[in-house]
């Protein structure tokens, strides 16, 4: 019976110090779902907090879905990983300021819309896509020789047609431009975009890139010897030639730095920030299909000295 | 025949038709799947990988031996009419027009024979190589209609380890263009001189995982001078590309051709003017399975068939014809995988089997068909022994049931000295089986059952000829003087060339006395030279094409053999481009004596010929398209295949339009 009783005791305080601190905690991260690069983002977000002198005791991980049923959470800051994440947390009546990362720029536009809030220092964001000049940078690096470049725009991406066009125009390179709308066919376009192009580039939209339309956007530059300059690394394996893309360890990092900030005092920058970091791929094989030699590292290298340079 | 084909294209175009509405209704699905907002899963996501490692070429300077690439624009500014006369700009090629045997001719480093028997021709990877006569490909490159054609690359070269046994003085490989390439409608019409008759019709539909084209074209002249050389070229042909899923992707063809042409020479009762007729028709089925990034297999299959009319009365005995009429196919199924062992090591490997039939009352005095069975193996690596130097070695096992068997190796050194300069040094064996024709012809002539004469008994003692290519090449490219430069230096060693020869019959075989054609492996003999081709770019719009080829062959039959390639070979092509868009080209050709010995031992021949074409881009609306006017031979007549065939001055008129 004593041993019993003893037992349950224990068992009592034992449930106490597991029981989660979620409550309070200092930094909560809530990612858009489970899969890899979420927990990938959030492993190298809670590490470098870690690193910085942060216990892990201060941060607590929830998904999207099981945030109505957490209770009262009071930290000092929200991390959003993921755009349904971050409407989560946009339509919750939250205190301490939110950073939304792991999303790309119109994920993160299309929340505020929704939710009628303003980028601001309670909500803000850290993007997943990279800067258009930082691609044009890329490009001009990998193909100095390049001087057409063929866009396709859909309704999503369309939003950075002007801007493209200034950089491109103050840069000496010219835009071959072409419209894919909703319901219809890529062809038409993707032959316009083709022609006379040095070099395609691939700006994310679900309606002219993805997984069924890659097959014949690659077949078609490829046959017409344009290489395909993407946004994520499954583009490089799919065979494009080069990505410029920032991957979820580098978002981790850099939300962190961030948070680190906030902790400390600072406020979140009212306006959105780009990754500071990011990574090339190179798919070395069609490189050398083409006749050309990339490094992925060096072109990595590169590409920071010269934005670091004044 | 032809009509059957026919039949059986329409039967497959409607079928492909709803299979294809199937598909584009399926993938429609999918695209609204697809519809949403964009969000970091577009990042985020695994892709089908698209570009497998067999759809990734080598690179011309890692190429196992010497290339040339004839492309769309080439094509179309060259103002030729077919892919033979295209030939004419590949170093050290020579081409006929003549319709003699059949269809225009092209060869490399020698016309030897009636036929081209020592090339092999593939059009999108099936071999196109007719079984019929010796062999041949004179037909075969008249598969496709020429605006159907993506490239044409030429390898200048013996490549057996790859093509299999026939490769063995050239290969060239025609591709036809992508369906997505070709949507739309467009068609081409060209009129003028010697009666130049040409006109052509495509149209393309369907979506981006199920797209067709059907080309339709005619071609016709009036042929040489002083030849019966009218002749009718009709094509049907037929392609869809069909995307499975994201692993498989399926490729379906279909096609006929018919050759008509007037032959014959006037005044001679054994070759006498009349018409014959050539037709072929194909099937081909293709299937590519992806196994991600590193591998993958394909497996095609295809059927081919000719027929062939050609018989005229001999005048001199009443009641006797001559006839070289009959029918040939030829079925063939293979499997490759490709295998990317790591980044340094390449592999494709694989197996064909080809059954060729050839039945010909008049040419094997036999009702049954004859039968030859090919069994291929074949593997070829690609190893990166160091950034800048690249292995490539391969080899073909081949087994024959009328040739025996075979073992073709290839062994290519390439090495990239300094950025856009490479070396190439290798060795290649290759073989030709002997033909149908060369192991089993026998051509008797009777009357009333009473056999007269035998013109050709072959007594079947005869073995694959062989080559041993020995070459080295070099290939650079000079960017700031916008030029380039690919030489080949080569020494091919022949062994066992086949020649006919004559033997005497015993005495009361045939009623006259019979002295019959056998075919024999007769002497040894190397062709060496060197052949290069500069390409460069001296000004905005232009582009300048000098090709040489320096050719001697060592055989003992001087006026023959010794001839088959003229000793010195020239050519320059230029092209600009003008103000207002028009494109101007001017190609000159120089040919040094040659004997081109389907044209007999006294064709002796040298030969000039300039070409002019101004090509004028036309814009309607959305609507392209081009008028042009081609100028063949400015000069005067040059003598082409036989003494008294002329090739004159044409001058045409060609329209293109697009939408």
């Amino acid at each position: 019976m004593l041993v019993s009783l003893r037992l349950l005791l224990l068992t009592f305080w034992l449930g106490c110090l597991a029981a989660p601190t979620g409550q309070a905690a200092t930094v909560v991260i809530v990612s858009s779902e489970l899969s890899p690069a979420y927990a990938q983002a959030a492993e190298s977000l809670e590490r470098e907090l870690e690193r910085t002198g942060w216990s892990r005791h201060d941060m607590l991980q929830l998904t999207a879905a099981e945030l109505a049923g957490a209770g009262v959470l009071t930290p000092k800051l929200f991390v959003a990983l993921g755009a349904q994440a971050a409407n989560a947390l946009a339509l919750a009546p939250l205190k301490a300021p939110v950073l939304c990362a792991l999303l790309p720029r119109s994920s993160f536009e299309r929340v505020l819309r929704s939710s009628g809030r303003k980028a601001s220092s309670q909500f803000s964001a850290l993007y997943l896509d990279q800067p258009l000049s930082r691609q044009l940078g890329l490009i001009q690096l990998a193909l100095p020789e390049a001087r057409r470049i063929g866009v396709l725009w859909g309704p999503d991406s369309q939003a950075q047609a002007p801007t493209l066009r200034t950089l491109a125009q103050a840069r000496g390179l010219t835009l071959l431009e072409a419209n894919v709308e909703q319901g219809e066919l890529l062809f038409p376009g993707l032959k316009a975009a083709l022609e006379g192009a040095d070099v395609l580039l691939a700006l994310a939209d679900p309606q002219v890139f993805n997984s069924s339309s890659i097959q014949n956007i690659l077949l078609t530059s490829f046959r017409a010897g344009v290489p395909l300059v993407a946004f994520s690394p499954a583009y490089v394996r799919a065979g494009a030639l080069l990505a410029l893309h920032v991957t979820p360890e580098q978002i981790g990092q850099q939300a962190a730095t961030i948070v680190g900030g906030v902790l400390q005092g600072k406020a979140l920058s009212v306006t959105p920030l780009y990754s500071q970091d990011f990574s090339v791929a190179v798919n070395e094989h069609v490189a050398r299909s083409l006749g050309l030699r990339l490094d992925a590292v060096a072109l990595r290298t590169l590409l920071r000295q010269r934005e670091a340079a004044p | 025949m032809l009509a059957s084909t026919l039949r059986l294209l329409g039967a497959l175009i409607c079928q492909l038709g709803s299979v294809g509405l199937a598909m584009a209704q399926a993938s429609d699905g999918a695209a609204a799947a697809n519809a949403t907002a964009l969000s970091e899963a577009d990042f985020l996501t695994e892709m089908p990988v698209v570009l497998s490692v067999s759809r990734l070429p080598q690179r011309l300077d890692e190429t196992p031996g010497a290339v040339t690439i004839i492309d769309r624009d080439m094509i179309r500014l060259s103002g030729a009419r077919d892919v033979a006369d295209l030939l004419r700009l590949v170093p050290g090629f020579q081409t006929s027009t003549a319709f003699e045997t059949g269809a225009p001719l092209a060869s490399y480093h020698g016309g030897f024979d009636a036929y081209s028997v020592r090339m092999q021709v593939l059009v999108d990877g099936r071999s196109v190589y007719s079984p019929y006569f010796f062999g041949g490909t004179g037909s075969g490159l008249e598969t496709v209609a020429l605006a159907d054609i993506e490239r044409i690359e030429v390898l200048r070269g013996s490549n057996s380890a790859a093509y299999g046994a026939r490769a063995m003085l050239g290969v060239v490989n025609i591709i036809t263009r992508h369906t997505v390439d070709t949507l739309g409608l467009q068609a081409g019409l060209s009129a003028g001189e010697n009666g130049v008759r040409d006109a052509q019709a495509r149209v393309g539909w369907g979506k981006e995982d199920a797209s067709y084209r059907l080309t339709v074209d005619r071609r016709a002249d009036d042929g040489l001078a002083g030849s019966n050389g009218h002749n009718l070229i009709s094509r049907v042909n037929f392609r869809a590309d069909l995307r499975v899923n994201a692993r498989d992707e399926i490729q379906l063809r279909a096609g006929s051709l018919a050759i008509d042409a007037g032959k014959g020479l006037f005044g001679y009762a054994d070759n006498a003017p009349r018409e014959s007729s050539l037709g072929s028709g194909y099937l081909q089925l293709d299937w590519r399975r992806n196994l991600g990034q590193d591998q993958d297999i394909a497996f095609s299959a295809s059927h081919g068939e000719e027929t062939y009319r050609d018989n005229f009365p001999y005048v001199r005995i009443p009641g006797l014809s001559f006839d070289f009429g009959g029918r040939s196919s030829s079925d063939t199924v293979s499997l490759q995988h490709t295998l990317r062992y790591n980044s340094n090591v390449r592999f494709v490997w694989g197996g064909e089997f080809r059954r060729e039939q050839v039945s010909s009352k008049p040419l094997y005095n036999t009702d049954a068909a004859l039968v030859t069975d090919f069994t291929r193996l074949f593997g070829n690596a690609e190893w990166r022994l160091s950034q800048d130097l690249i292995l490539n070695a391969g080899a073909m096992a081949e087994k024959s049931n009328m040739s025996g068997d075979s073992v073709a190796p290839r062994l290519m050194l390439n090495w990239h000295v300094v950025g856009g300069q490479t070396l190439r040094a290798g060795v290649s064996r290759a073989f030709r089986p002997p033909s149908t024709f060369e192991t089993s012809g026998d051509i008797r002539y009777a009357l009333n059952s009473v056999v007269l004469q035998a013109v050709s008994v072959s007594r079947g003692n005869i073995q694959s000829e062989s080559i041993l290519a020995r070459e080295i090449g070099y290939l650079g490219e000079f960017p700031k003087l916008a030029a380039s430069l690919d030489v080949r230096v080569f020494h091919e060693q022949i062994g066992g060339f086949v020649r006919r020869q004559q033997y005497a019959l015993p005495a009361g075989t045939t009623l006259y006395p019979s002295n019959p054609w056998d075919f024999i492996n007769d002497e040894d003999f190397a062709i060496q030279g060197v052949e290069y081709q500069l390409k460069w770019r001296p000004w905005q719009g232009a582009q300048l094409i000098f090709n040489q080829a320096y050719t001697d062959i060592g055989s003992a039959e001087l006026g023959g053999s010794a001839l088959a390639a003229p000793k010195l070979a020239s050519s320059l092509t230029f092209f600009q481009k003008l103000p207002g868009g028009l494109d101007l080209s001017l190609m000159h050709q120089d040919s040094g004596t040659v004997t081109p010995q389907g044209g007999g031992i006294d064709s002796k021949q040298a030969m000039t010929r300039t070409d002019l074409r101004l090509g004028l881009p036309l814009r309607f609306g959305p609507k392209r398209g081009e008028l042009a006017l081609v100028v063949q031979n400015l000069g005067s007549p040059y003598q082409d295949y036989r003494k008294t065939f002329f090739f004159e001055r044409r001058a045409f008129v060609s329209l293109q339009l697009e939408n």
